[in-house]
């Protein structure tokens, strides 16, 4: 499913100087597989997340999603690839707020190729599918930090990705909150969906099928 | 408490200059608006406020009569003997006459305007010499001694301001004439007169013919506590006795008295105050818009300052104090705005003068000075505080609200409370683009009034063409012989001279400020349908190469040509008009037409030729008024013989030619008023010119201020969002859906703008209906092709915000996690 070989993502620092955020990234995700990347804060995680979602080009290496050559792709294309291919869930969820739940669900099909039918079809699907078709008219300050993950999600998969890409998806939330979350993400990896998560605990990692461990940039541990 | 404000001061002065980009961008836009304000303040000012050297202005009305109660002419001797016999309205009245002299005898011949007056004129004007004495009972009775009164100009011109002027004498004409006084410098009233003879006449003992004559300018001094409209009311009615007394000449006329400083202006449509009113109103929206815009940008700061106010209320400043900080910081903006305008003013009002729109040829030193004095100072200052305190206000009072200054001291919440005064933001600008459009339409409809009159057709080619005024004197020409012969003399001199292609005389030349010559008419084997229709042509005489010269088009017929000479059988060439009026639906070829006058016969005058309208009346330019041209030789008169010379290269290079051949025929004859023909037309529509320019100026600084204002909320706006704009891409937003969500956004506001501004402009504009030419008030094209222009801008000032957005990096965006 993923394949990055010889990723490098650098800042510039001062004048000729450059800080290295990733070094030498070697990774290989098959498909079906859910992968928790850990490490210390400022390891580089978001970052390799980001490229991962294509949320990022400066970067050097290969990177090949679904035997495509990502790093070849012109901006345009990689952009279809990922709203084809790619799911994202953040931390701080980003519910849009002046969105009910049934329009911050509708955002992602918005942005493509859906006819109207089947976009209602689609959203009233999902919201069955999470129990939150009572809460479908709330706007997002109306939901618990819980309830507002569970749509995070339920956003990042309706368009059908085959890859969900997740910065700590659980960071804000209470322990209980976070394991229906995580219960969630198991039973998507399941039906089938790979998995790129990005945590801080060990429980959420024990949700994985292995981990990923980055330091300095570096991997030191799960390269296989 | 001074203590305070000093420090108030320098805190605000510290707060402008720490961002010298925003306070520029304040102070310019302040300075713009306040600079426009000021500059037509002083227009109005210079032409409805100022005092002029006449006593009491404010009481004085000059009676006008109206022909159809629609077409204006000089009063008679009848009213103004009417007024003096049976109204109580005036304190005073007086008469005067346009005259002009040839003044012989004192270097070059010269025709100089004056006038004949009553001796109460000028008492009634309350006006007196500033050297020697005014006319007394005495000099003005029919007989008296020849004196004048000379204006101070000319004074100096001829007699080097020497004291002992009095007593010395002027040749007027072949009479000598005795100076009893000089007048104060600056006034020429009636007509840029500069010198006054007494009218000398007995009104009852002169023949009603000559009574009835429209020929005086009747001034009178309303009594205390009696207003325009009861004297008007009185003088109407007047006017109906008249009617019945006189059928035979007064059928049909009534009388309209105007405030003297409109009649000054040569305003008698009232369309100067119109456009004042209309441009004082549009400055007004100007400063709102500025207003508006300049509140947005302090509410936008005072957002980025949120936690600044809240500091202070923490540390114990209560609202009003946080307030009148912000006022200060308000008043040093718009103090130094409205130095700006001032200095902007000064730069601008040159120009408004040389846009003038006085139509009148009097007091020009006056109405022509538009300059800053004392009460456009102070206008300048109250304008400027009243601006600190609308554009300070909302933002000084959101800013510093109990509510929203403290969730903002509550760390790491930047997110869940939303900026105060944000809403005003969009309040503010949906309010800026709303008065934009309004301001718009009203510039849109004025300018389109303006091209309509522009293109209206005159009827002949004003390019090339040369025109020169002369009066011939009767002392020296009183035969009309002699006149014809003189004509003929100087015409065939023109016609010879290099460059000159043709040449022709005419009593009046098309839309001249001068009196116009008009006749009443009858038609042959045709008596009026309605008694009540006096039908009335404007009268121009002319020589036979005249028309062709003036370029006008020939329908039918032929034109005057050499041969229509005195003793000939008696010709004349029509207007379209005048054919439709006197012959509907028939040929007039070969059908009679005489002019009527009672107490005079005409001869009956074949038709021998209609032409293309032609704009004769200045003050029927507006509609098709019928004119006929009857041969110069062929009718006796003693009307002026104007030059009109078409040439083949700049006109204005055949003058001294002009000056030499005329003065080789008769060496004292002056000619006076040289000008271009395209000169003349440029002083027809002086008032439209002026409101049309300045409605655009305005409209077009609206429109800018609206877009920067736009500008500037949709900048904030896209980097207030740059979280959300992250967040969608990373879901899946391509450029496309985030370009529509930000000129969504723009446009939402936009739209919501003009349809509030055409509202606004659809019960606005019909107060400017009567200053518009077939232009419809509530014009759709103009109300629809504005719509579009504001659009586009607003467009374009969202566009650059909305590229920005493009540009936001989902990582970026999304970092601060
Ligand atoms: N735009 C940037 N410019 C410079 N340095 C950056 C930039 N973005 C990230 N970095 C640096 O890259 C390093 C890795 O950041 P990253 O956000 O990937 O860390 P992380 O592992 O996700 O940490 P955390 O667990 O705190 O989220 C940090 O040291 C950060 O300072
Ligand atoms: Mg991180």
């Amino acid at each position: 499913m993923i394949k990055l070989q010889h990723i490098e993502r650098c800042y510039p620092l001062a004048k000729e100087k450059f800080f290295y955020v990733l070094r030498e990234i070697n990774l290989e995700v098959q498909e079906g597989d859910f992968v928790s990347i850990m490490g210390p804060s400022g390891a580089g995680k978001s970052t390799l997340l980001h490229i991962l979602g294509m949320h990022d080009h400066g970067w050097t290496g290969e990177y090949f999603l679904d035997g495509t050559a990502t790093h070849h792709l012109k901006p345009k294309e990689r952009a279809t690839l990922r709203n084809k291919q790619i799911g994202f869930v953040f931390q701080q969820y980003h519910l849009l707020d002046d969105l009910t739940v049934y329009e911050n669900l509708d955002i992602p099909l918005s942005y493509r190729r859906y006819r109207t039918s089947e976009r209602a079809a689609l959203v009233a699907d999902m919201l069955d599918r999470f129990q939150i078709v009572g809460k479908k008219d709330l706007y997002p300050h109306q939901l618990s930090g819980g309830q507002q993950q569970l749509v995070g999600v339920a956003r990042a998969i309706i368009a059908r990705p085959k890859l969900l890409l997740a910065d700590e998806p659980t960071g804000n939330l209470h322990s209980s909150q976070g394991e229906e979350i995580m219960e969630l993400f198991r039973k998507l990896n399941n039906e089938g969906m790979t998995i790129v998560q990005v945590t801080h605990s060990e429980r959420n990692a024990s949700y994985g099928k292995r981990v990923v461990q980055l330091r300095d940039g570096w991997i030191v541990k799960g390269d296989q | 408490m001074f203590e305070e404000l000093w420090q108030d001061v320098r805190y605000g002065a510290r707060i402008l200059l720490k961002s010298p980009t925003y306070t520029g961008i304040a102070v310019a836009a302040l300075a713009l608006s306040i600079g426009a304000n000021t500059a037509v303040f002083s227009a109005v000012n210079t032409l409805l406020l100022r005092p002029l050297p006449l006593k009491n202005l404010d009481q004085l009305v000059l009676s006008q009569a109206l022909r159809e109660g629609f077409d204006p002419y000089e009063s008679s001797l009848l009213e103004l003997q009417a007024y003096q016999e049976r109204s109580h309205s005036f304190e005073s009245i007086g008469a005067a006459r346009q005259r002009s002299f040839n003044l012989i005898g004192r270097g070059e011949p010269e025709r100089i305007r004056g006038a004949s007056i009553m001796a109460d004129y000028l008492t009634t004007l309350g006006v007196k010499p500033v050297l020697g004495r005014s006319f007394t009972a005495e000099d003005d009775r029919p007989g008296g001694a020849a004196v004048a009164l000379i204006s101070h100009s000319l004074w100096q011109k001829h007699f080097g301001g020497k004291a002992d002027i009095i007593g010395e004498t002027l040749n007027l004409e072949a009479r000598t004439y005795t100076i009893i006084g000089v007048m104060p410098p600056g006034f020429d009233v009636p007509a840029a007169a500069a010198i006054w003879v007494p009218m000398q006449i007995n009104i009852a003992s002169l023949p009603l013919t000559q009574r009835a004559v429209p020929s005086c300018e009747v001034v009178a001094r309303l009594r205390l506590g009696i207003s325009l409209k009861q004297a008007d009311a009185e003088a109407k009615s007047i006017a109906r006795q008249l009617e019945q007394e006189f059928p035979q000449f007064r059928r049909g006329w009534t009388v309209k008295l105007l405030w003297l400083r409109q009649a000054l202006l040569g305003d008698y449509a009232g369309r100067v105050n119109k456009a004042l009113v209309a441009l004082t109103g549009g400055v007004a929206f100007l400063l709102l818009i500025c207003c508006a815009n300049v509140a947005n940008l302090q509410l936008a700061r005072g957002i980025a300052r949120t936690r600044e106010l809240a500091l202070r209320r923490a540390l114990g400043a209560s609202r009003s104090r946080l307030v009148r900080q912000l006022l200060t910081e308000s008043m040093l903006l718009a103090l130094l705005g409205g130095a700006g305008g001032l200095l902007l003013a000064h730069w601008i009002l040159p120009l408004l003068a040389v846009i003038n729109p006085v139509q009148g040829v009097s007091l020009a030193g006056f109405f022509h000075e538009f300059r800053i004095d004392n009460r456009v100072l102070i206008f300048a200052f109250c304008v400027t505080l009243a601006t600190g305190v609308i554009f300070g206000l909302v933002p000084a009072l959101k800013g510093t609200g109990e509510r929203e200054v403290m969730p903002s001291l509550r760390q790491g919440d930047q997110r869940s409370a939303s900026a105060p005064g944000h809403g005003w933001l969009n309040i503010l600008i949906v309010a800026e683009i709303a008065v934009a459009m309004t301001l718009l339409v009203g510039g849109g409809l004025i300018v389109r009034s303006f091209n309509r009159l522009q293109r209206v057709d005159l009827g002949f080619r004003p390019d090339h063409l040369l025109t020169l005024k002369m009066v011939l004197p009767e002392s020296k020409y009183s035969e009309h012989r002699q006149r014809v012969a003189f004509v003929n003399q100087v015409l065939e001199r023109l016609k010879n001279l290099p460059g000159v292609v043709s040449a022709g005389t005419t009593t009046n030349i098309p839309l001249e400020r001068e009196i116009a010559y008009d006749a009443r008419f009858s038609v042959e084997g045709r008596s009026p349908r309605n008694p009540n229709d006096i039908p009335i042509t404007s009268h121009r005489l002319v020589s036979p190469d005249y028309l062709k010269t003036l370029g006008v088009t020939l329908l039918k017929g032929r034109l005057i040509e050499e041969t229509d000479r005195a003793g000939q059988p008696p010709v004349v060439v029509i207007s379209e008009q005048l054919a439709r009026e006197a012959w509907p639906g028939e040929d007039p070829l070969g059908k009679r037409i005489k002019r009527v006058r009672p107490g005079q016969d005409f001869p009956w005058m074949t038709v021998i030729g209609v032409i293309r309208d032609v704009k004769e009346d200045l003050f029927n330019y507006r509609v098709n008024r019928p004119v006929w041209y009857v041969p110069y030789a062929q009718l006796e008169n003693n009307f002026p013989v104007n030059l009109v010379v078409r040439t083949s290269d700049d006109p204005s290079s055949v003058t001294t030619a002009i000056r030499e051949a005329t003065r080789a025929v008769d060496p004292d004859q002056p000619i006076s008023d040289v000008m271009t023909m395209n000169q003349n037309l440029a002083r027809v529509l002086v008032t439209e010119r002026f409101s049309a320019i300045l409605m655009s100026v305005l409209a077009a600084a609206g429109l800018l201020l609206a877009a920067l204002g736009l500008y500037g909320v949709m900048a904030y706006s896209v980097s207030q969002r740059t979280t959300e704009i992250g967040v969608r891409v990373a879901l899946g937003a391509q450029p496309i859906h985030v370009l529509r969500l930000i000129l969504g956004q723009g446009a939402k506001l936009t739209l919501l703008g003009i349809a509030i501004g055409l509202t606004a402009a659809w019960g606005l504009t019909r107060l400017l209906a009567s200053l518009l030419f077939e232009v419809n008030a509530t014009d759709p094209a103009t109300f629809v092709s504005i719509s579009l222009l504001l659009v586009s801008i607003a467009l374009v000032a969202c566009f650059l915000p909305a590229r920005r957005a493009l540009a936001v990096d989902p990582m970026v965006a999304l970092r601060y996690e």
